[in-house]
Order: C-alpha cells, then sequence, then structure tokens
C-alpha cells in the first residue's frame, strides 16, 4: 500500500532565511501523525507547505499519488486536506452555521444564476449543505442551539472546534490539525483527544502539530520531531522519548555532553 | 393626474440611478475590494449604449445589454491585474482607470463627439410614448399630459431596474457564492484554505460591480438623452464611494439607502446644492468618526426585525 502523503525533500526558504530544509517522511492512510518540536522547528510552515498556502522552494509533496505542490490552495483542499489554523481563523462576523457551510464550498457547485433563481437543484443543495453542517456540528460537539450565533462570541473552546467542524466539511481524507489543544486546560483537552479518535474512525488520517506532550503520546501512532527546521527523529512515541537527540533538542545538552 | 410631478419623478429617477450605482460598489466591497473606478464602468455602459443608439440604430434594451456587458468585460480586464492590489492602493489603481477611460472620451473625437459629449439619445419615455401612439394610445385618455406620461414611464423603468438589481444581489447574498463573498472579505487565506478559489470570486465581484456601473450609465444616458465625460469625472466616483461610506457597506441596504438619501436631500435643500460635494467631505469624516460601519449595519437591521416583529405580534 503506497503512502496517503508523501513528502519527498521539502525545502522551504523566505529570503535568507531557512524554514525547513530536507524533510522527508510519509502519511498512511489511517494513521495519526504528530509533528513535534520546539517553538520555531517550522512545523507550521511544513503545515503551509503541504496546504499550498505557500509553494516549497525545493522537493515534491505527493498525495494519494498525485504532485500537488504549487497548486492553489483551494485546489489542494478540494484534492482532500484540510487544515486548522494555530491562531484559529474562523470568519468571525458569521454565524456558526455559515462557517461550516463555507467549508462545504468545495463539494457544491450552485453558482451565480442557479444561486439568484434558486432554482430546485440549487434548494437541495442548500439543504443538503445545512444537513451535513448539523451533522458536522454534533460530531464536534457545538450544540445546534448556538448555530445563528456569531462565530466571534463563541467561547475559545468552542472555537477551535468549530474550525475543526469547518475544515471537516470540505471532506478531507487527510486533516492537519495546528496546536487543537492550545490554551486548554486538561479536561478540554481530553475532549479534544476524544473528537480526535472519533475523526479518525471516520476514516480520516490526521497530521497533528501538539505541544502537550501527554496528548501528543497518548493520541499518535507516530511522531515526527522537528528541530530549526530539520527532521531529527521519527518513530513511535515510546521510542521518541527516549531518544537522546529529542531530549536534547527540547531540554538543550547536558553541560559537557554538547562539547563532548 | 395633476400629481403626477415631472421634476419629482425625475428626481426619483436619479435617486433609482443613484441606488443601481451604489448597488455597483457594494458588490465589489462585499469581497473587501474597494473600487473607484465605477464612474469609468458608468461611462463605458453610458457611451456603449448611447453609441449604438446613436449611430447603428439598434433598439433601445439591445444598448443597454451590450453597454452592462461590455463594462462587466472591462471589468474582468481590469480586475485580473488588480489582484495584486489592496486596500487602498486598489482604489488608487481604480481611480486612475477611470480618469484613462475619461480621457479617452474626451480625445477619441471621431467616436466619442469629445468634450461635448453625446447629444439626442432616444429617451426611453419619448420612444416608450412614440412607440404607444402608433398603436393609437394617446397619454391624455389616461388624463396625462405627455410630459407627465414620460417622466412616468422613464421613473418605472428604472425602478425595474433598481429593484431587479437590489433582489439580485440579496437573493446572491444569501447563496453560495454569497457566502464565498462574505469569507473572502473576512479572511482571505482562511477562505481559500477552506476551498474557495478566492481570485475566481474576486474577479467576478469586480465584474459583477463593474457591470452594474455600466448598467446606471446607459440607464442613464436614455433618461437624460445626452452624455458628455463631465457627466463621469472622479467627482461621480467619490460620490458612489459617499453612499457606500454614508449608507453603510455591510448589507446591500446601506448603499441602497446612501444613494436615495444623498440624491433627495441636496434637492430638497436646493439652497445648499451649491454646497454638495462641501456636504459630503464633512459628512465621510463626521461618519468617520462617529459611524464608520455606516447608517445601516448588522444590529441595526435585527433590531427593525424585531421592532416588526414585535408590532407583528
Amino acid at each position: 500500500m503506497s503512502a496517503l502523503l508523501v513528502l519527498e525533500r521539502i525545502g522551504k526558504s523566505f529570503g535568507g532565511l531557512t524554514a525547513l530544509s530536507d524533510i522527508s517522511f510519509s502519511v498512511e492512510a489511517g494513521e495519526i501523525v504528530g509533528v513535534i518540536g520546539p517553538n520555531g522547528a517550522g512545523k507550521t510552515t511544513l503545515f503551509n507547505v503541504i496546504t499550498s498556502l505557500f509553494p516549497p522552494t525545493e522537493g515534491s509533496v505527493r498525495f494519494d499519488g498525485e504532485a500537488i505542490a504549487g497548486l492553489p490552495a483551494h485546489a489542494v483542499t478540494r484534492r482532500g486536506i484540510g487544515r486548522t489554523f494555530q491562531n484559529i481563523r474562523l470568519f468571525a462576523a458569521m454565524t456558526v452555521e455559515e462557517n461550516v457551510m463555507v467549508g462545504r464550498h468545495c463539494r457544491t457547485r450552485a453558482g451565480v444564476w442557479r444561486g439568484v433563481l434558486r432554482t430546485r437543484g440549487e434548494r437541495e443543495e442548500e439543504r443538503g449543505i445545512r444537513e451535513r453542517t448539523r451533522e458536522l456540528l454534533d460530531l464536534v460537539g457545538l450544540p445546534g442551539t448556538i448555530s445563528g450565533q456569531a462565530a466571534g462570541s463563541l467561547p475559545y473552546g468552542h472555537q477551535r472546534r468549530l474550525e475543526i467542524a469547518r475544515a471537516l466539511a470540505a471532506g478531507p481524507r487527510l486533516l492537519l490539525l495546528d496546536e487543537p489543544a492550545a490554551g486548554m486546560n486538561e479536561a478540554e483537552t481530553t475532549e479534544v483527544f476524544d473528537l480526535i479518535r472519533r475523526v479518525r474512525a471516520l476514516g480520516v488520517t490526521i497530521l497533528l502539530i501538539e505541544h502537550d506532550m501527554s496528548l501528543v503520546m497518548r493520541a499518535c501512532d507516530r511522531l515526527v520531531v522537528f528541530h530549526f527546521g530539520r527532521k531529527i527523529a521519527e518513530g513511535p512515541p515510546a521510542a521518541i522519548r527516549d531518544d537522546p537527540g529529542v531530549i536534547e533538542a527540547y531540554l538543550g545538552a547536558a553541560d559537557g555532553v554538547a562539547d563532548a | 393626474m395633476e400629481w403626477i410631478n415631472p421634476y419629482h419623478l425625475q428626481v426619483a429617477s436619479f435617486v433609482l440611478i443613484n441606488v443601481i450605482l451604489g448597488v455597483s460598489i457594494y458588490v465589489t466591497l462585499s469581497t473587501g475590494q474597494l473600487s473607484l473606478g465605477n464612474a469609468g464602468f458608468m461611462s463605458i455602459g453610458a457611451y456603449a449604449a448611447a453609441l449604438l443608439a446613436t449611430k447603428y440604430g439598434l433598439p433601445i434594451p439591445v444598448g443597454i445589454a451590450a453597454g452592462a456587458l461590455l463594462a462587466g468585460a472591462a471589468g474582468v480586464l481590469v480586475g485580473i491585474p488588480s489582484l495584486r492590489l489592496s486596500g487602498v492602493y486598489l482604489a488608487i489603481a481604480t481611480l486612475g482607470f477611470g480618469e484613462v477611460v475619461r480621457a479617452v472620451a474626451i480625445n477619441w473625437e471621431s467616436l466619442t463627439g469629445g468634450a461635448v459629449g453625446i447629444a439626442a439619445i432616444p429617451q426611453m419615455g419619448r420612444v416608450v410614448l412614440a412607440g404607444a401612439r402608433v398603436l393609437g394610445f394617446s397619454p391624455g385618455s389616461l388624463g396625462m399630459k405627455p410630459n407627465q406620461f414620460i417622466s412616468l414611464t422613464v421613473f418605472l423603468i428604472l425602478l425595474a431596474a433598481a429593484v431587479l438589481t437590489v433582489a439580485f444581489f440579496l437573493r446572491l447574498g444569501r447563496s453560495r457564492v454569497g457566502r464565498a463573498y462574505a469569507a473572502i472579505r473576512i479572511d482571505e487565506g482562511a477562505a481559500e484554505a477552506s476551498g474557495i478559489p478566492v481570485t475566481y470570486y474576486k474577479v467576478l465581484a469586480f465584474s459583477q460591480g463593474a457591470m452594474v456601473s455600466g448598467l446606471a450609465g446607459a440607464l442613464y444616458a436614455h433618461s437624460t438623452s445626452f452624455i458628455s465625460p463631465s457627466d463621469f469625472t472622479y467627482h461621480r466616483a467619490v460620490e458612489i464611494l459617499v453612499f457606500a461610506v454614508f449608507g453603510g457597506s455591510g448589507h446591500i441596504l446601506g448603499p441602497v439607502f446612501g444613494a436615495a438619501f444623498l440624491t433627495v436631500v441636496p434637492e430638497a435643500l436646493r439652497v445648499i446644492s451649491h454646497y454638495r460635494y462641501i456636504l459630503y467631505g464633512v459628512l465621510v469624516v463626521l461618519m468617520m468618526i462617529f459611524r464608520p460601519q455606516g447608517i445601516i449595519d448588522a444590529p441595526l437591521l435585527r433590531r427593525l426585525r424585531r421592532d416588526r416583529a414585535a408590532e407583528a405580534a
């Protein structure tokens, strides 16, 4: 079986600054893979490259066998890669429901004329969008009663869930979650963990950036560790926890060891 | 039928043309693009319709449709390079476009009549009256004088055009495309990542705004029967902008209200109509200080809707 996502020798630099260099790894369908590393290691940059928010300077990204680097971001979403953002980027002035409905855009078709004339096909499509929206809000654990509220007025934890619902609305096969548990307490983090498991159970493969080590260790099948834009380790969580290179990256070198 | 006052109808007709222009700036703004080129697109629509009628004798509806479509096509051509610009840079570039159109209209004398403009454009009301007379109708049978009938006809045609334009974009706003516009306006990057082809929709909205401006221009030409480049200066562009700034650009009713209010008030207060642009300037400053979102915003509409629901209950 070939992997769902294959990254080969990805490099990304901004002017003279190298954010990523020589990144290669792959993600199998059905896996939950964690991307960890200290701040500034290039994790979010990696997400931006995979989703084509900006193209890699070098290397290739293959999704389901197709080279996707250089495609416009919306085309990547359409091919089945969804994402959330580290700094939540909801459409704050729109309602909760509308946010998820926007996510359904690339799976629906009604254009200007069908929208204005409200043809039967268009009305059916809208009904389908609303139905799917309700299912997704339910899946991420948001009560239907808030669907008419402005997304920006939701509490923080709800905003994170809503962003996941919006990403799922596009029907992704691979979901990139950028720090879904950031700023959450232990109980909320556990809820996020449960949600991630539920999403995987739907057949969605997950690539996860997270700083909460207990969540990462519990949730992920495999970890990839970044440091200064390079991949320094890859493997099952237990092995990563004991990897001397990883410990050094996180805790700094013990005195004397670095020079040895 | 004494109450049909041609002067009032003429003011009302200008209100309706300005309402359509208000919609035109709203449509591009609804994807977060501020275009000040709508006076230019209006002029393209007006000249196209006027020339097709005067030089080629085409029927008025054909000329109006052609004027709107040509302006829309120009909108695509201007919109694509303008994608690289945003905010105030886009505003400046489109303002420049409007001035280029005006310079062309002044200097291409063989086609446009230069600074003198085009006169004797068939006037919608007169054409309808002439047609009705051929069929044996006389305005007298309705108790109207010919000039009353003419003004009323123009008013009704413009009313239909304005209502259809507003209804079109109200409905579009509540559709899949409208949601895409709103998402782009709020956060382009998040919209793109959510699967919306941002470039496509920005050009679409820009071109729709241009087309609506062109429609307004074509209707204007066939209402006044005379156009010249001085009808489409940057004053006009700023006037259209003020409709949106004053009325509000968050909802289509904002610029509609702005256009209606700012057309009627200077007419009603004849004495100050000389100072129209000073009034606009003062208004913009005051709005920026006290109500930057414009008179009509979402909370106000919600309140109005609640009041109406309370009355109904």
